[in-house]
Order: C-alpha cells, then sequence, then structure tokens
C-alpha cells in the first residue's frame, strides 16, 4: 500500500511540475502583453475602434485574439485588463474565450497536427468564434456587468450612464433593506451599492504621465522611463496573482489525473454523444496549453469520433480547471458557471452535428 | 518588519526563484522528465525572462531602500514615483507569491521522478499506439528490424497489427521492465512512456517478453532498464494472439537521460 501511494504522489508531482513548467513561459508572455496593452496602448483610443453593436464587438473582440498570440493563460490577464480599460463587455469575453484558439500558433499548431484532416482545423476555428462571439453577444443583455464581476475589478470599471440612472431610480423607491447587491457600509449617507461607487469620478487607468507623452493620432503611447516601470510592476504583480492561481489549478489537475483512472474517461464511450461527453470532461480535466492540446487530442484519433476530438479542440482551451481558476480572478463564481454551461452547450450542439452529418 | 514590506521583495524572490528553477531544469537536463524538447526553448527563454524580471525588480528595491534610508527625514521623494495603478487580488498579495516561492523551493531541492511501472499499469499497457504525427505513411520492410527502437515496432503493429508478419525477426530495444500481475512468471513487458507535450499526457507503450526457459521475471526487478535482444515469436497471451519478444539476451542499463519517447 505504501509503494502505491508514494507512486501516486511521484505522479501528481511530476504531472504538477510539468503542467506548471510549460505553462509558465505562457503565462508570462501573457503578462507581458497584458502589460504592454496598459501600458503602451490608448485605452480610449482602442475602445473606440470598437464598434458599438454588441454582435459585432463580439466577433471583434473574439477575432483580436490573432493579434494576441497568448494561450489560455496568457488570455485572462489580458482579458481583464480590457475589461478594466473600458473594453465592452462583448468584446472583452469573445476576446477571453477565443484568444486561446483564435490565434496564429494555435491554428499553425493544429494544422501540423491534423494535417490529414484539414476539416478539423477549419472546424476548430470556426467553432471557437461562434461559440466565443455567442456567448459575448449573450453577455451584452447585461448591461451592467458589475454584479457578475469580482468587486476589485468591477471597481476598476466604467458604468454605462443610462442604464444606470434608471436603475438609481428604481432603487431609490425601494427600502435600503429589501434591495439586493453589495453594499459600502460607513459611507456618508448611509449603506452605499458597490456599483456606484467612483461612478462618476471613474477615469480610464492612467500614470501622471499620459496626458503628456500621448500623441493625438497614435494609438501607442510613447516609451519613457516611467511607461517602463509602470510594465514591471505591472508584469510583477500580475506574475504573482496569476501564479498563485495557476500552482492551485494544476495541483487540482494533477491530483485528478493520478486519482481518476484515465481509462475511466475513456471508456465512458463511442457512441456520437457519449464520446463528446467524454471529451468535454477530458478537455476540461486535462488542463492543458492551447498551443499543445492538438498534439495530445491526435493521440485519441484512433478511438474517437471526429466530434469530440473537436469537443476538446474547442472546449478545452475555453474551460478547463486552471483556466476556471484564473477566470475566477475576473468574474464571480455565477458568471463562470454561466461561461461554462454556455461554451459546453454550444460545443456540444456544433460537435455533435458534426459526428451525425460529416463522421 | 510588516507584511507590507516583505510583500515586494517576497514578489521579487518568487519570480527569481522560477527563473532559476526553470533554468536549473535546463541545464541538469530534467526538463525532458517534465517536457517535450520542442519546448526547451520556450522554457529556456521563460526562465530568463523571469529572471530579467525578477532581478530588475530586486534592483528597483534595492534603490528604493537606499533612496528612503538616505531621505528618512523628507518622505516626500516617494511622490517621484508613478501613480499606483488598482490591481486585482483574489487573495492578500503575500499569499500567491508564497505559493509560487514555496512551489519553486520545493522544485529546487527536490528532482522530478520519471513514471513507473505501476503508473504504466494503471495506464493501461498496449502495444497498440494511437495515431500520432510520426504514423508510418506507407510500409517499408527495409529498415532492419534490429534497428527499431520500441516505439518503431508498436507504430508497425499499429500499421499492420498481424503479429505474423514480423515473425522470427531480430529484435534490440530498450526500455523499462513491467510485471504485470495476471501473467506467468516467464512473462513481463518492456515498456516506455511516450509524450507528445508534457508529462501530462504521458502514454505507456511495450511489448510483451518471453524469458528462456528456467529464467523467472523476479530477477529483472520493475523499473530497471534493460536491453533486450531476441527474436520476434507469436503466441496466445490472455487469450489473444501476441507478438512477443523471445530474450535471449537480457542487459541492464542505466535510465536513459530522457526517459521518454516520442
Amino acid at each position: 500500500m505504501q509503494p502505491a501511494l508514494t507512486n501516486q504522489l511521484n505522479n501528481a508531482f511530476t504531472l504538477f511540475l510539468s503542467l506548471l513548467v510549460e505553462a509558465i513561459p505562457f503565462l508570462l508572455l501573457g503578462v507581458l502583453f497584458s502589460g504592454l496593452l496598459l501600458g503602451f496602448v490608448d485605452e480610449r483610443k482602442l475602445v473606440s475602434r470598437i464598434p458599438p453593436n454588441p454582435l459585432l464587438a463580439a466577433l471583434m473582440g473574439s477575432s483580436i485574439g490573432f493579434l494576441f498570440p497568448v494561450c489560455e493563460c496568457g488570455n485572462v490577464p489580458v482579458a481583464r485588463r480590457l475589461l478594466m480599460q473600458g473594453v465592452p463587455a462583448p468584446a472583452a469575453i469573445g476576446f477571453l474565450l477565443a484568444a486561446p484558439t483564435i490565434n496564429p500558433v494555435v491554428i499553425w499548431a493544429t494544422w501540423t497536427a491534423f494535417r490529414d484532416q484539414p476539416e478539423i482545423v477549419v472546424l476548430r476555428v470556426v467553432f471557437s468564434l461562434v461559440t466565443a462571439t455567442i456567448i459575448g453577444w449573450v453577455f451584452s443583455a447585461q448591461k451592467d456587468l458589475r454584479p457578475l464581476l469580482q468587486p476589485s475589478v468591477a471597481r476598476a470599471i466604467p458604468l454605462p450612464k443610462p442604464e444606470f440612472s434608471e436603475k438609481k431610480l428604481v432603487q431609490a423607491n425601494t427600502p435600503l433593506l429589501l434591495q439586493s447587491g453589495t453594499f459600502m457600509l460607513g459611507q456618508p449617507g448611509g449603506a452605499v451599492p458597490i456599483e456606484s461607487l467612483l461612478q462618476d469620478d471613474w477615469k480610464p487607468l492612467q500614470t501622471d504621465q499620459t496626458e503628456k507623452t500621448s500623441k493625438r493620432s497614435s494609438m501607442f503611447h510613447r516609451v519613457s522611463k516611467e511607461r517602463l516601470r509602470l510594465l514591471l510592476d505591472t508584469m510583477v504583480q500580475e506574475l504573482r496573482e496569476l501564479g498563485g492561481v495557476l500552482v492551485i489549478g494544476s495541483a487540482i489537475a494533477a491530483i485528478i489525473q493520478v486519482g481518476a483512472p484515465r481509462e475511466l474517461i475513456l471508456n465512458l464511450g463511442q457512441g456520437p454523444v457519449s464520446s463528446i461527453l467524454a471529451m468535454l470532461l477530458l478537455g476540461a480535466v486535462v488542463s492543458i496549453c492551447s498551443t499543445v492540446d492538438a498534439f495530445f487530442a491526435l493521440s485519441f484519433a484512433s478511438t474517437f469520433t471526429s466530434g469530440s476530438l473537436l469537443a476538446f479542440l474547442v472546449f478545452g482551451p475555453m474551460i478547463d480547471l486552471k483556466g476556471i481558476g484564473l477566470m475566477l480572478s475576473i468574474f464571480k463564481s455565477r458568471a463562470v458557471v454561466y461561461i461554462i454551461v454556455l461554451a459546453a452547450q454550444l460545443t456540444f450542439l456544433m460537435t455533435l452535428a458534426v459526428n451525425l452529418h460529416l463522421g | 518588519m510588516n507584511l507590507k514590506k516583505i510583500s515586494p521583495w517576497l514578489d521579487a524572490l518568487a519570480i527569481l526563484a522560477w527563473g532559476i528553477l526553470l533554468l536549473k531544469y535546463w541545464i541538469t537536463g530534467k526538463l525532458s522528465i517534465l517536457i517535450h524538447p520542442h519546448y526547451f526553448g520556450l522554457t529556456l527563454a521563460g526562465g530568463i525572462g523571469l529572471m530579467v524580471i525578477g532581478g530588475l525588480k530586486t534592483w528597483e528595491l534595492l534603490k528604493l531602500d537606499r533612496t528612503t534610508k538616505q531621505s528618512r527625514t523628507s518622505p516626500a521623494n516617494n511622490s517621484l514615483r508613478i501613480t499606483e495603478v488598482e490591481h486585482v487580488t483574489l487573495f492578500p498579495p503575500s499569499i500567491g507569491s508564497t505559493l509560487m516561492l514555496s512551489v519553486a523551493l520545493i522544485g529546487l531541492l527536490t528532482t522530478p521522478r520519471t513514471f513507473t511501472s505501476q503508473t504504466a499499469l494503471e495506464r493501461g499497457l498496449t502495444e497498440s499506439l494511437p495515431i500520432t504525427r510520426l504514423q508510418p505513411q506507407e510500409f517499408r520492410n527495409t529498415t532492419k528490424p534490429e534497428l527499431r527502437s520500441l516505439v518503431e515496432w508498436v507504430r508497425l503493429l499499429n500499421f499492420n497489427p498481424e503479429p505474423d508478419t514480423y515473425r522470427g525477426q531480430k529484435v534490440k530495444v530498450q526500455g523499462f521492465v513491467i510485471h504485470p500481475p495476471n501473467l506467468a512468471e516467464q512473462y513481463m513487458w518492456i515498456g516506455r512512456f511516450i509524450i507528445t507535450c508534457c508529462a501530462a499526457d504521458a502514454y505507456p507503450i511495450g511489448l510483451p517478453v518471453k524469458l528462456l526457459i528456467g529464467q523467472s521475471r523476479t530477477t529483472f526487478a520493475p523499473d530497471s532498464w534493460l536491453e533486450i535482444e531476441g527474436e520476434t515469436i507469436v503466441e496466445e497471451l490472455q487469450g489473444k494472439r501476441k507478438l512477443i519478444i523471445q530474450a535471449s539476451s537480457l542487459k541492464p542499463i542505466p535510465e536513459p537521460k530522457n526517459p521518454y519517447d516520442y
């Protein structure tokens, strides 16, 4: 019994380290892009280029991933930064979900792996784009995203003004005790809903140098010593925060991988429906980076249906154990559950269509 | 010293420690236990990147420390620093860096170990290979059988699973010993783990080995590495006709630097 336990612990530790060693360079890349976005891109100009239509905004957000080749360890800091800089929710959520797949590195890796089945490469891109755009669009129904965000992110993002004034009117007529939400106590005038904080004096994140250094015409700021220091500070703080979450996520993934025998997941089925369900589960459990997951999926190509491989390739980069940990640094758990359920349903429906009509 | 003062130092240390850990794995060759060689360059770049960031942060902290010491009487000097940007914190800042630092320290003090034969048994030992990038595109009989590695044998079997095709060929393969509990004492498996990206997708493959009459597998401990020479035979094992290596020589070898195959 003892050696078996030592063996399991040893395996879990090796798995845990391997996930971390592979993910940390990508995390660093993501944090670097996030820092560059904060320090050198004029967020107001970026925001002004995103179309007002929520569907188009979601589609554009999903496609921005092409400019930021980050995988699921790196997209969270960038998406969080986009939200905090006032990028509309559909675009930010579209980016969050699509960026790990809709980027040149991942498409190239998928092509290398599935050269014999080009339809997998094309459908992976199309399905990811569709899923991310639809989810981003769905979230546009929630005009004020702040109740779904972690309080610290919520405080940093702007609030759409017209909706807020209506809400204020409704709330003014409702006794304070009957109102739901999060309140700050000890404010002048009694308890104040957290959504209303910083509403009037909100400004995009900026340094005292922003105004002086930014050129009117350019979307990018000039490189200065102050901005480089800001880049360093941002990278350090995000590495600390997301690195901590990554450690916890990888530990959970390693424990599950060692605890639950892989055959259990594999034996779940070969049928058009059960194989997709098994692969959705595997995609979420094996928190493997999207740049390399095509090779991993390839190892199941002989035993699993094409639709289920696609389910793994589309759903895995959007939702996995360590990604969920990272997503919780932006959203409250309720919103993360919405995203998981929506992504799973959409992926399931599209890949089932592949199994039934193309397979 | 209070937590607020220690926290930036913890950040810098955690990042530096991870940089050192990645470089250590690269220098000591332990990286091959964790990830596919394709990603070595990325890890090396990541390690250097982390060292640079950790180093710059440490340098900044040291400089700041000196400035505060010099101008203890005029703390207004601190206002020279740019406006702090509010950062999202899921848990108190020191916890994130403490977690990262502790894992890095554990990593620096211990050495990751390769998966064992026990793991191979748990993951399901097969002589069939899932389709990989290196799937043979055509059947070529030109390679000398004794030059084929274990993975190449498995790849061939995967292409053409009829064991009789390979009957009587010479074999010389390297791998680690596995003792499946449901086989007679005269049989064991020789195996390798193959990975496509990292240890998370390690997949055991192998071939059954038949020892000479009178030999028992207890002589060859599980997980020990062997170079086996012999000839292929076909026998029924557990109700299935299988290609088996009839071993004529079993030479113990040290565990290879890179235990996985690809």
